[in-house]
This record gives C-alpha cells, structure tokens and sequence, in this order.
C-alpha cells in the first residue's frame, strides 16, 4: 500500500484515513530535492560516509552518491525508491535486524532523523549526486567482455589443412570434417539427386521443383550439376520471396501497426517488396543493412534513382509493433524500445532493450548505452500509422527529395489558387445576378427571411432569435429600404447569430476589405453584459476585428486589448463601417447616427489574423462580462469595394435581369465543376510515400530511471555503443543514424558480419552455429564452429557482402549435400546433428506448405499483388474497441499475404509463421492436431486438391502414368510399384464407393483429388529431406 | 501416461479416451492393406514416445491441489465497489470531496467526489459475505468462493491490463498464463487441446492473450467461438466417413512407409499422431459440444435455453463438458473489445452484464460440486481492473478506470470457500491488507496446480522467463 499512499488523500472527509495518507503528500511542500539537501545529505554525511564513501567502502556499499547506492553493496540494493520498509538502508538504521544494525556500536540515529531517512526513500530516494561519467565508463565488465569470443575482431582463419580427408570438396567442408574427426563422428552418404533438388528449391525459392526441373537436373552429367542448379535457383524471383520472408521474420515485418486499434499500414507492403528486390538483386549486406537505418540520409546524396528505394527500405525501424494513440511523444518511449531491442538482436544479436531499464545484468551494455541509441531515435521523425485519437496516418517521408517535393507543392498551391481565382469569378458574377445578393452575400438584409419565425437559411443561429418587422433599420445606404430585421435575445455567452459568406474575402495587395451592420440595443433589455461582433476566418478560427456593445457602450478590439469608442443610447439605432488594411493589418471605422457619428482610425486587427474574413458572428461574448443585452441587427454588408457614407442613398431594389435564372444555372454547373476538381487535385496525393523515417531535430536523451518515461536522470549523448568503440556523434551531423549504420556495418565490427552469417547457415540448415541467433552474448550459445564462422565471415566480407556467393559457398559443400538418413552410432552420439553428421530434415514452413500447394494445383498467382484492399483511408475509425481485422484471400505466394499483427492470420498463426509482434530469430515448429484438422477439412486443401486432381488427370497416358506425374509433382519422389498400385487402387476403390453413394459430380476428379488430398498432407509432402 | 493426482475425479473418462484412441488406431492399422504390420509398429513406438511428447499429462513440482483451471475473464474492468467490495463509508460519504493525485492516467491534484454504488448489498451464506445485486445467484454458492478485494495491477489501460492479468506482462509479447500451465503439465486427453478458450470476440489485445509466444506452439490457447461452428474445420468435408478414413489409411500407409527410412524423427511420428488426435477430436470435440444429452435440470441450473449455442451458459456448460475431458485449462471470455464493462458513461450498463454471467456462473460452481469436480477444479473470476469510486461531478452515472484497488475471487481447486481475504480502505481507492498484485494472482494458481511459479521456466533469448516475471508471491492465507 506504500507504494500508493502517496497518490491518494482526502480533503473534506477527517479521521478516516491512516496517518501515511496524510503525511506523504503533506511532505511534498517541500521540494524533493530541498528535502534531499536539508535532512538527508547532513545525515548521511556525518553518519554514513566515513565507512560508506570514497576512503571506505564497508560491505562493497558507497553512500556519496546516488549512482553508488544504485549499485548496491554486498547484500543487494540498498534503497528501494517508494519502498522504506523492503529497503536494507531502513531496516539497518532501525536496528529491527541483530545482524544489521547501522551505524554501528550503539549509535543508533533518533527517531526524527530515522524518520527523515524513511521519508526520503517514501517519496522516491531523490538524490541530485552524481558519478562522474569518466568513473561509470570503467565498468569492470565492458573489459572483462573483451574477452568473450563474439566480441573479438574476427580471427584470420586458414581452413584446416588434413592429408587424410578424402571427404571435403570445400573449405567449409574441411571445418566441418576436422570436428566431425575429432568427435568420433563419420558423414553418412551424400543425398540423392532428386532429394537434393527437392531440398535445393525449396531452401532457395520456398517452392518445389516440377517434374521437368527434376529431370533437367538429372540429366546433367555435368560434374557441376548441383551449381548449376543453384545459380539457376538464385536467378529466380521466386529466390528473394523465399529469402526476404526471412528477413521480414527478423524485421518483424507486418501490415498493421500493433497498437490497440491495430491500424493498417498501406505503405508497409513497399518495405516488403523492398527487402524481397535487395535480395534478388543480391544488395551487399553492409549497404543493405546501412539503407535500412539510415536510407533516408544516404538518398539525400545519393542517385535520384535509388532515393525511393533508400527512403523505403527505412521502414525496418518504422515497422515494429507501435503503442501509441496518436503521433509523438504518446508512447513512443516504448516504440523507441522496439526499435533499438531491433537493431541490436537483428543486427547484432545483442538483447539491447534489457538496457532500458538497468545496465544489462550480463553483457556490457549500459543503460547509457541504450539511451545513447534513444537519442538517435527521438532525433528522427516518425510515420505515424494512425490510432485512436489520431485516426490519420502523418509523417510518413516521400519517396521523392526535397526539392522535388516542393516544387510539386508549389504547382500544386498554385493550381489552387488558379481554380480558387477562377471559382471566385463565377461566384461574383453569380451574386451579380442574384436579386437576393447585395453587399456581398445574400440576404444581409433578412428580406428573403419569414416574419415571426426564427431565422433560416443561409442564416446560422442558437438561442433565442426572431425576424421581425420591429428590427428594421431606418438607415437605407447599404439595402434598399427593407421591412426586416432580426431580434436576439440575451441567451447564453455562445448564443447568437452566424453568417458564413460565400465569397469569402482574402488579403490581396492594395485591396481593402469593407463590413457593415446596423445594430440598437432593445430599449427594454435589462441585462448588463455585451454582445460582439466577430469578423474573420470560420468560426473564431482566426481573429480579423472584433466590436463589442453593451446598451450603453461601444468597443472595439485593438491588438489584443478592448477599447472603448464612444457612449450608445439604449434602443437607438447605429450603422457600423468598418474599413481592414490587411497589408498593415489594420482597420478603421465610423459607429453612430446620422447626426452624430464617431471615427476611429488605425486599429490593430488580430495579431495572428491569417488575412481571410468569411464569416461573422453575433454572439454574448463582449467587452463586459454578463449576460448580452437584447438587440436587433439589420443590413450586413462585407466586400472589396467601399460601402457608401450614411445618410448616402436610398439604394434601389435591384431589377432582375430577364436570364438571370439561366445564367445562374450556367454559374452553378462551372462552379460544381471546378470546385469538384479542386477537391480531386486538394486530395490527390502529390508524391508516393513510405511507412518510414526521416530526419528530426537532433536531440539527446536522458536515461529514464527504471525504464519509467518521467523518471530522469542524466543526459546521454548520441553515440556508438562502448562495445563497439563509443565514437560520439559529431556535432552538426544530425540524427546520427546514418553513423550508426556506419559504425554497425564497418569490417571491425565483430558482431554484424558474424550475426548474419549465422543466420544463413541457419536457414540452409534448420540450426545456426550459434545456436541462439539473436543472442551473441554471455546468455547466448557458444558456436559449435567457431573458426568456420570466422571463416565464413571473413569470406562474406570479402566477397562485398554478397548473400549470393555466402549461399553458393554453403550449398557446394558437401556438408549441404548429405542425406538425412539416420545412422545409430551417430545418433546416440550426436542425436540433435549438431556436427554435421548429416543433413537434418525439416518440416515447410506455413508459407512453404501453401505456396506448395497452390503451385502443385496450378493455381499459384506468380505475380507480385498491388497492395492489400484495405477500406478507404477517409474511412478510418478504429479504435481498441472496434480495432480493424480483415483477411484478405488471394492465391498469391504467402509472403504477400496481409500480416496482423494483434489479430493473427488465422492460417499463418496455426502453422507457426513468425509472430510480428517482435523480431524472431527462429520460428518454433509445432505439430498440432488444429493444424491436422486444417489438412483434413478445410476449404483450402481440398479446393487445391481439386485443382491437382484436374492436372493429374489430364496427364497423357495410363493410370500409372497419372500416378507417378502426382507422386512426383507433390514429393518430388517416383514411388516403387508396389505404392503406385496400391494408390491406383485406392483411386479405383474411392471411385467406386462414392459411386455407389452419390453418382452426381465428377467422379474422375473427386476420385484423383482423394489422392491429391493424400499426397498433399502426407508426410513427404511437408517435409525436405 | 502419467496421471497421478488426477485419476480420482476423471477416471472413467480418462479411460474411455484412451480405448477411444486405441481403438481407433486399430482401426488404421486394420484398414492398411499391406501397411498393417508398419503401422501396428508405429504404434508402439508412439506409445513409447509418448514422454516426448510436450502434451503428455506430467507432474508438477510438488502434490497439486487443483488439477485444471477454469479463468472467467470480464472485459472492461468490472467495478468492484458495486459488486464484492462493500463499502459502507463510501455509501456514507457519498458526495463528499477527496482530493485524488491521479485522474484518467494523468498526475496532478484533482477534487473529486465519492459516489455510492447504486446497487444494495447483502450478506450471503454462513459466510455472510457481502455481495452486492449484480450477482445474487453467485451469492448463493458464495460459501465455495473465496473474495480478493485487494486486487491491483500495473495498468489502467485496457490491452495493457489485459495482457498484464493474461500472461504477467502489460507491454511485452509474453505466454499466457493457460500456455504456461500446459506446458507445466500438459494434458490427459490427448484428443482434445489441453488449452482452449470459449469466447464470442477477442478482448482488448487479441488473440495475444491467449498466446503461447516462444513457448512451443502446442501449448497455445484453441480459441472456441460461440455459434453453429465453434470448431472450424473440425466437420469431414468428404461426402462421408468412410471415404475419410479410406484416405487416412492410405495417407497413413505411405507415412508409415516413409517413417520406416526415418524412424528417428519423431517430428514425423508426431505428425502423423496429430492425424489420429484430429480424426478423434473429429468424433469428440462435436460430442463435447453437444449439449443435446444434458438434462432440462442441467440446463436451468445454467440458465440456457435448450438449443441455444452462444451465451455465457453455453460457455460454462461446455467447459465443464470439456473440463470432465480432462481439458487442462479453460477460460471464458464474456464480451469482447466494445458493450463490455467499461461503463464510463453509465453503471447502469453493469446490469446487463452481470445478468448474462451470474447464473451460468452460479451454475457452474453447483455443477461442478454436484459432480464433485470443484474439489480439484479452480475455477478464477478477474477482470482488467476496477473503477473510481469518485468522478467529477457529484452525480457522474459513470466510473473511470482504476488499477489501484479491485476484486476478483477463486473457488474450489484447494481454495477456501466463504473466505474474504484483502480488504481496501474504506472507499475502495487503496489496498489496506492482503493486497493481490496480479504475479500473486498467477503465482497461487500456479501453486494450486502443483507448480512452482519461480521453477516453472523457459529459457528465451538469453534467459529463463516466468509467468511471474520477478515477482508473484502464493496467497498461502487462501489455501485449505
């Protein structure tokens, strides 16, 4: 209960509450660290610091400082902040513990200083002394670290030269052979062909191999068959489908955002397609990994043809699961969490978000560390996918540069303002005609309005309101003489009277803008309070003039303070013109009667008026509090021309022109038309755009004690990891991401090449050397093969980073190329393979089963799909409560398939696809009877079944014939005869039973899709040996 | 199979399960030709398997209490001073001002006034427990329950609290509690999930709540929907049986052929088990959902109309149904993501809510009682967390969210019944004594199973996790 006491106390309740429920907060009159400075710090001066300081460190514990007492001493932390009772330093001081009793030899501190420590570790343990950072950086640890082998600068390996291997055909083999000699093991015999390009095309493109490939391959009598094969699989497209899905499981690749409402990304899928093409075009790795965290400063200097991509491919930071509402900073402590715990396992297989909230406790990165890289990302710009209460997507970084963009704003404002001009020409010339328009807009003579009605179109008003004979005004310069005008009552402060003008007006040099109203206090009204009048853009949006009445009192608004004009009489008459200068931003007037008329000159409009007056407002919101005066109101005008001087006139009634109506008509139709195109151009998006970063306003971080956002302490500036050299962000150089990405990328890095090296020979192989991928620390596996892994990774750089040569050195070796035939001396003594022993068999993967069937069945769409058919983005309401889910069906290969994040695929969440709430190292195969009953009854298997069947059956020749097509189409494998006759059989058997059951439908093709049933779930089918 | 501990409540169903399986094995071998032989020796090496198999029904750390769960889950944020935490002062002092430090997630000083719960309170039982009329029916089986009402959390964001009360952890991707329990235990029928989740529409987070996250992904929550097709894919689509099993016995003669060359695979040998475990849930899962054999007396016990296949009565009847087929861990969900119980505008929306799970509530614990499975079946009551005993204005119909202080309770499975244990202060804002934080929630069911939450481990990128995290103490004062 402590822990909360201090959020909670009553006020008009007494003797109800415990005395911590007063004290607590009571307390905090004083400062925090006031409070620190007057009790605490004395104390622990005189008390402690002699045996607890710099000289003496008694039970490895300092007290002189906060850092110091942070770490603790012998027995663990020492001060639990909010916490007096779990803490050690209370308890000791207290003396409850015989075995623990500070300071020591009786020295007991009194009751008051006892209770002063207590208070202080109540309200949090504030303590403004700090460590100097020169005594933090010489963290033990970060030395000892050195010598842990993943952090060591790669090692210059010679592969093992050994006269006696008949075995290896490649350097890795001969790795491989030396720790296969050394533990006793023996390789058991090479895969057959067919097994091999089965294995080969699946590993390589996630699809199998057809019947013709097969034999393509088998008859090459080549000695390099196998190569051949394999360049040829890395020619295809299909190749980075099946790669940057791999990828996309380490990139935590979805189609939504993961907060609550989990909103959609439209963009996220270009970052997907992005990754898919790197790998094609084998995009050497360092740049590769450079684009994705800082493409957007690369493209700035880089071709103009390569700037989308590199903005694009960005989207690894911006695509992790997102907390947020709405756009920064909501949240995005915790969006910044996932992006830095990304890079560092993905990257560099380093837990870095165990940093968060503490040093990790066992590998050498500090807290500093990751608030280091923090920095980095609230230095950046964020697309913002949408969320509860930001229902639209911002922020998100056109593909094109700067310049580009602006220029396309600018033809586009200027597009604008030519429809703008030409629509304001129309309306003009329309009001011309209309006998209701005078003065700049209609009916600001109430003449259209009924008698004794409140007050309608085009008239807005709330309150009480009514158009009466009793308001017309006696002036006659502005409308002809007129028998109406409205009457407000004194209503409500934000009741009162709106006029929208159509034409609205909008500063234009050397052009003046022109108001006038006729206005008189009800002589009756007995209330106190004014009424105003508001001139400027829609409703209080921006401020031109405002005038303010009471019955006795007339004021205007100039600059930001009220002034009085002149004294009114209640229920006479005034006429009010205004003249604005919007170039000077100021305007000047005349208020009053006929006889007797004031002039005021020079007034300051608003101070942040943007220029544009469209609307007027007569509410109770005036110089003088209280409710407004009851009044009448008649003849508005506002337009560039000025109005005539009272007293000036009679105007006419306008005569109507005897093809007004049509030429109205006319007007109206151009101006449907050029505003509807207005809209289109408004709306129509000027550039594409990525869900990605860009460059923000650089910035550092400070650490948020405990990983708490309004806990904090020191700030950190933007730099490398200590690990990995500590290299500071220069000054001027802006975010550093882009030396982030240097940093990660340069050859001397230990980790980066390391890290990606093992995760390919983990997915050519089921199990990386390093066993835990995205873990190279001290928590992490040790490799079974160090050397090779330096090897291969000295090889990796050598070769420019190419993934390609990375695949062609790993599947060429014979180490690749084993059976996965079991053997029984291996198997007790190396029952999970970890030395190579053979190939290990491994269960498709979701996409792998799918794509294979959809292709087996002839209806795979090879094509790469236009982005998913989410509803339109005008449409967008989701909230936790009613969040979005859709599945979208296609036959498109897996990858492409739409990923939700909070509400999983029901198909890839059943078999195992990555879970994209965070980057997967590996995915966890599972065998589940859902899953059995998915193969057994789903619409899926058995609508593709069908389509096998009708390629099976119109297979030329015998049934046998038929038979092998489909064992070989589906396993890669021709059964021996005895299972070819067993399964024309079976063909022959279902026929006839579900002939004697039902002899509607094709019995041909029901009979083959049974046995394309079979093939397709059965277990040759959904593993590669 | 290892059933210890269990055998006393489910024995005949156990059995039965087990002939239901080897019969139909027989049935596979008998029906594959030339394969028969293959397939029998498949068989035996399955059986022999069995203890690698991550399901297999296992012991816990220590003699269990309870041997299944079954969690009720309320989305919204039940309040609890209208329904188990009765207080009288707030009835008294309703209107009057407090200052609160915290409103609707932001620190500052807020004056803001007690409101009274507008529902009255009774004592039910030899307990006397005081429960309010929300949840008159669960007031009558209040003798088996035990009240927390010093419940609290981390959070009083709703998918936050949600994860936080499911899987320990308001922000991280983590397993959910019935995953980590499947994975301590596993389960003892093997033809049906050993955790499922009964639930109309997902609550705040999805289908997150129910996750297995890193650990194996058998020990997932199946998620059951209410409705004519609560199992999707779960009906043969071949015109009939026969024509099914023809092509599992073919199907099963070429793996069995294909497993002969690899019999040290067991992924392949699971495979081809998950075939016979699906064909069985073929057969018993629409059984298990079949409420058509449950008598009239059962029915009204649930308030369930007779064909009825959605409705909280129909979530507790089936649970009880799958509970006595050794289900490992259920939990029902009463509403999903929207009309739950976040009744910020009007406590009025709480009626309909806790009409709908009261008496299938009630029912269930009488049922489960009647057939002496409550003794070993714990079945959990929470919610995300409570609401504000004060608002804004005097007279507010609503309540905010509040995490500080809420009730929950726990009943049979080695709880002790008529209990109330954790009071708050006198408003219902602080916990006072006996606080529950959720890890403690999580480390006592845990320890009813037999488990021991800071043993039961997984080790995941680069450390061991728990339920529990760091934290969770067992609410030994609870425990008959």
């Amino acid at each position: 209960m402590n822990a909360y006491a201090k959020l909670w106390w009553p006020c008009a309740i007494s003797c109800v509450m415990t005395w911590l429920l007063f004290n607590g907060p009571l307390c905090h009159a004083q400062s925090d660290e006031d409070f620190f400075e007057t009790r605490v710090r004395p104390l622990l001066v005189k008390h402690c610091q002699e045996c607890h300081g710099a000289k003496k460190q008694e039970g490895g514990l300092r007290l002189d400082s906060r850092d110091a007492w942070m770490r603790g001493g012998d027995r663990g932390e020492v001060v639990i902040a909010g916490e007096p009772d779990k803490s050690l330093l209370i308890q000791a001081v207290r003396h409850d513990d015989p075995d623990l009793q500070m300071p020591p030899n009786a020295e007991k501190l009194t009751a008051a200083e006892i209770g002063d420590l207590e208070a202080w570790v109540q309200r949090g343990a504030s303590d403004p002394r700090r460590e100097s950072t020169q005594e933090t950086s010489k963290r033990l640890s970060l030395d000892q670290s050195k010598s842990f082998w993943s952090f060591q600068p790669l090692q210059a390996v010679v592969p093992p030269q050994d006269a006696e291997d008949r075995w290896s055909r490649n350097s890795v083999d001969a790795f491989v052979h030396a720790q296969l000699k050394k533990q006793g093991l023996s390789p058991v015999a090479d895969a057959d062909r067919r097994t091999l390009i089965r294995r080969a095309t699946f590993d390589l493109t996630g699809l199998p191999p057809t019947p013709e490939e097969i034999e393509e391959f088998l008859s090459d009598e080549s000695a390099d068959a196998f190569k051949t094969l394999v360049d040829r699989l890395l020619d295809r497209s299909t190749y980075g489908e099946r790669w940057g899905r791999h990828w996309l499981d380490v990139a935590r690749y979805a189609d939504t955002a993961g907060d609550g409402a989990d909103y959609p990304v439209r963009e996220a899928g270009k970052y997907r397609n992005w990754v898919i093409n790197a790998f094609n075009r084998d995009q050497p790795y360092d740049e590769f990994v450079r684009e994705q965290l800082a493409g957007d400063i690369l493209a700035l200097n880089g071709p103009p043809e390569s700037y989308a991509d590199r903005v694009t491919a960005t989207g690894f930071l911006a695509i992790g699961k997102r907390y947020g509402y709405k756009a920064a900073p909501d949240y995005q402590y915790l969006d910044f969490g996932d992006a830095i715990d990304s890079v560092g396992r993905s990257l560099l297989g380093l837990s870095l978000g165990c940093a968060r909230c503490h040093d990790h406790k066992y590998d050498p990165i500090s807290a500093a560390d990751y608030y280091a890289l923090y920095g980095m990302m609230e230095s950046t710009q964020w697309a913002f996918p949408g969320g509860e209460e930001q229902k639209h997507p911002s922020h998100f970084p056109p593909l094109v540069p700067p310049d580009e963009v602006a220029r396309r704003e600018k033809a586009k404002a200027e597009q604008l303002d030519q429809l703008d001009n030409e629509i304001v020409v129309r309306k003009r010339q329309r009001s011309e005609l209309d006998p209701d328009s005078l003065a700049g807009g209609v009916d600001l003579g109430f003449e259209a309005q009924q008698s004794d009605k409140p007050i309608g179109k085009p008239w807005f008003s709330a309150g009480p309101i009514e158009v009466t004979s009793e308001a017309q005004s006696p002036f006659t310069h502005i409308h002809p003489q007129g028998k109406l005008g409205v009457r407000l009552g004194s209503g409500q402060p934000n009741e009162g009277l709106r006029y929208v003008f159509e034409n609205g007006l909008r500063a234009t040099p050397d052009r003046q803008m022109h108001f006038t109203i006729d206005f008189r206090s009800a002589e009756e009204s007995k209330e106190q309070g004014a009424f105003r009048f508001y001139l400027g853009r829609g409703v209080v949006e921006s401020l031109a003039v405002e005038c303010s009445a009471t019955a006795t009192e007339f004021a205007i608004r100039n600059g930001s303070g009220w002034e009085v004009i002149r004294q009114l009489k209640p229920g006479t008459w005034y006429t009010l013109r205004l003249t604005i200068d919007p170039t000077a931003k100021t305007y000047s007037g005349i208020v009053g009667t006929l006889e007797d008329l004031t002039v005021f000159q020079e007034k300051q409009t608003g101070p942040n008026w943007d220029g544009v007056v469209d609307c007027f407002i007569c509410d109770g919101i005036g110089h003088v509090a209280g409710a407004a005066c009851a009044r009448d109101l008649d003849n508005l005008g506002l337009r560039e021309t000025a109005f005539g001087v009272p007293g000036s006139g009679p105007i006419v009634p306008r005569t109507v022109e005897p093809d007004a109506e049509q030429r109205m008509a006319v007007l109206d139709a151009e101006i449907k038309a050029l505003t509807e195109r207005r809209q289109t151009i408004a709306t129509t998006p000027l550039y594409p755009v990525a869900y990605g970063v860009a460059e923000g306003s650089p910035t550092n971080s400070r650490v948020q004690l405990r990983g708490e956002p309004d806990r904090l302490s020191d700030e950190i500036p933007r730099r490398n990891l200590e690990l990995l050299g500590g290299e500071l962000v220069p000054t001027g150089s802006g975010s550093g991401r882009l030396e982030l990405a240097r940093w990660i990328t340069r050859p001397t890095n230990p980790l980066t090449a390391r890290v990606f090296v093992n995760r390919v020979w983990q997915w050519h192989f089921g199990k990386g050397l390093v066993a835990s991928p995205s873990d190279f620390g001290s928590r992490g596996e040790l490799p079974t093969h160090p050397e090779l892994l330096d090897w291969l990774a000295g090889e990796f750089i050598a070769s420019g980073w190419s993934v390609k040569s990375l695949h062609r050195l790993i599947m060429n070796s014979r180490t690749y190329q084993l059976a996965s035939v079991d053997n029984d001396v291996n198997l007790v003594a190396d029952p999970g393979n970890r030395w190579h022993w053979r190939y290990s068999r491994r269960a498709l993967d979701a996409e792998s089963i799918r794509d294979a069937m959809l292709a087996v069945s002839g209806r795979l769409d090879r094509n790469v799909p236009e982005s998913h058919p989410f509803p339109a983005v005008d449409t967008w309401g989701f909230t936790i409560h009613n969040p979005f889910y859709a599945v979208y069906d296609s036959n498109h290969r897996s990858v492409y398939l739409m990923v939700q994040r909070n509400r999983r695929h029901p198909y890839l969440a059943l078999f195992d696809a990555a879970d994209p709430n965070q980057s997967i190292a590996s995915r966890q195969p599972t065998t589940t009877p859902t899953q059995a009953l998915f193969l057994m009854n789903s619409p899926f298997v058995h609508e593709l079944s069908e389509g096998f069947a009708r390629r099976v059956s119109a297979v030329p020749g015998d049934e046998q014939a038929k038979t092998r097509w489909a064992f070989e189409t589906a396993h890669g494998q021709i059964p021996d005869d005895g299972v070819v006759r067993d399964a024309i059989a079976f063909v022959s058997a279902y026929r006839e039973k579900l002939a004697s059951k039902d002899s509607t439908g094709e019995l041909e093709i029901a009979a083959w899709a049974a046995l394309a049933r079979v093939l397709l779930t059965s277990n040759a089918f959904l593993y590669v040996d | 199979m290892s059933i210890s501990g269990e055998t006393k409540v489910i024995p005949e169903i156990v059995k039965s399960t087990m002939n239901t399986s080897q019969t139909r094995r027989e049935f596979l071998s008998s029906a594959s030709g030339g394969f028969g032989a293959i397939a029998l020796a498949g068989l035996c090496s399955g059986l022999q398997a069995a203890s690698d198999n991550p399901l297999a029904a296992r012991n816990g750390h220590h003699k269990a209490k309870a041997d299944r769960v079954i969690f009720l889950y309320s989305t919204g944020g039940t309040s609890h001073i209208d329904t188990f935490n009765h207080r009288p002062q707030l009835i008294a002092d309703h209107g009057k001002s407090i200052t609160a430090s915290r409103w609707l997630n932001k620190s500052g000083e807020y004056t803001r006034f007690l409101i009274k719960p507008r529902f009255a309170f009774k004592q039910y039982g030899q307990s006397g427990t005081w429960v309010s009329d929300l949840f008159p029916h669960v007031g009558s089986v209040i003798d088996d329950i035990c009240v927390l009402n010093a419940m609290h959390c981390e959070s009083d964001g709703h998918d936050k609290a949600t994860l936080a009360a499911h899987t320990g952890s308001a922000q991280f991707a983590r397993p959910s509690a019935g995953s980590w329990v499947s994975y301590g235990l596993g389960t003892v029928n093997q033809n049906l999930p050993s955790f499922m989740v009964l639930a109309p529409a997902a609550p705040y987070a999805g289908a997150q709540t129910w996750s297995s996250d890193f650990l194996p992904a058998c020990h997932q929550g199946t998620h059951v929907m209410p409705g004519t097709d609560p199992l999707p894919n779960i009906q043969p689509r071949t015109r009939n049986t026969d024509l099914q099993q023809m092509e599992l016995a073919l199907q099963s003669r070429l793996n069995q052929s294909h497993l002969a060359q690899r019999s040290a695979d067991q992924s392949l040998d699971a495979r081809i088990r998950s075939f016979e475990t699906a064909f069985g849930m073929q057969r018993e899962a629409p059984e298990a959902f079949d409420l058509s054999k449950e008598t009239e007396e059962t029915l009204r016990l649930y308030g369930l109309e007779r064909g009825a296949t959605s409705g909280f009565g129909w979530q507790c009847l089936v649970a009880r149904r799958l509970a006595e087929r050794g289900v490992r861990f259920l939990e029902l969900i009463d509403v999903g993501s929207s009309g739950n119980w976040d009744s910020h505008g009007d406590m009025g929306d709480h009626v309909r809510l806790a009409n709908a799970i009261d008496k299938p509530i009630a029912g269930l614990l009488t049922d489960l009682k009647q057939r002496g499975m409550l003794e070993r079946t714990l079945v959990v009551w929470t919610t995300e967390f409570g609401r504000t005993p004060f608002h804004e204005q005097v007279n507010h119909a609503g309540r905010e969210h509040h995490n500080l202080c809420f009730s929950s309770w726990m009943a049979g499975g080695g709880v002790k019944g008529g209990l109330v244990y954790g009071q708050s202060d006198e408003f219902g804002i602080l916990t006072s004594e006996g606080a529950v934080h959720t890890h403690d929630l999580h480390a006592t069911m845990l320890h009813l199973l037999g488990l021991d939450h800071e043993r039961l481990t997984f080790r995941h990128a680069g450390r061991d996790f728990r339920l529990t995290d760091v934290h969770g103490r067992v609410v030994g004062e609870i425990i008959s």
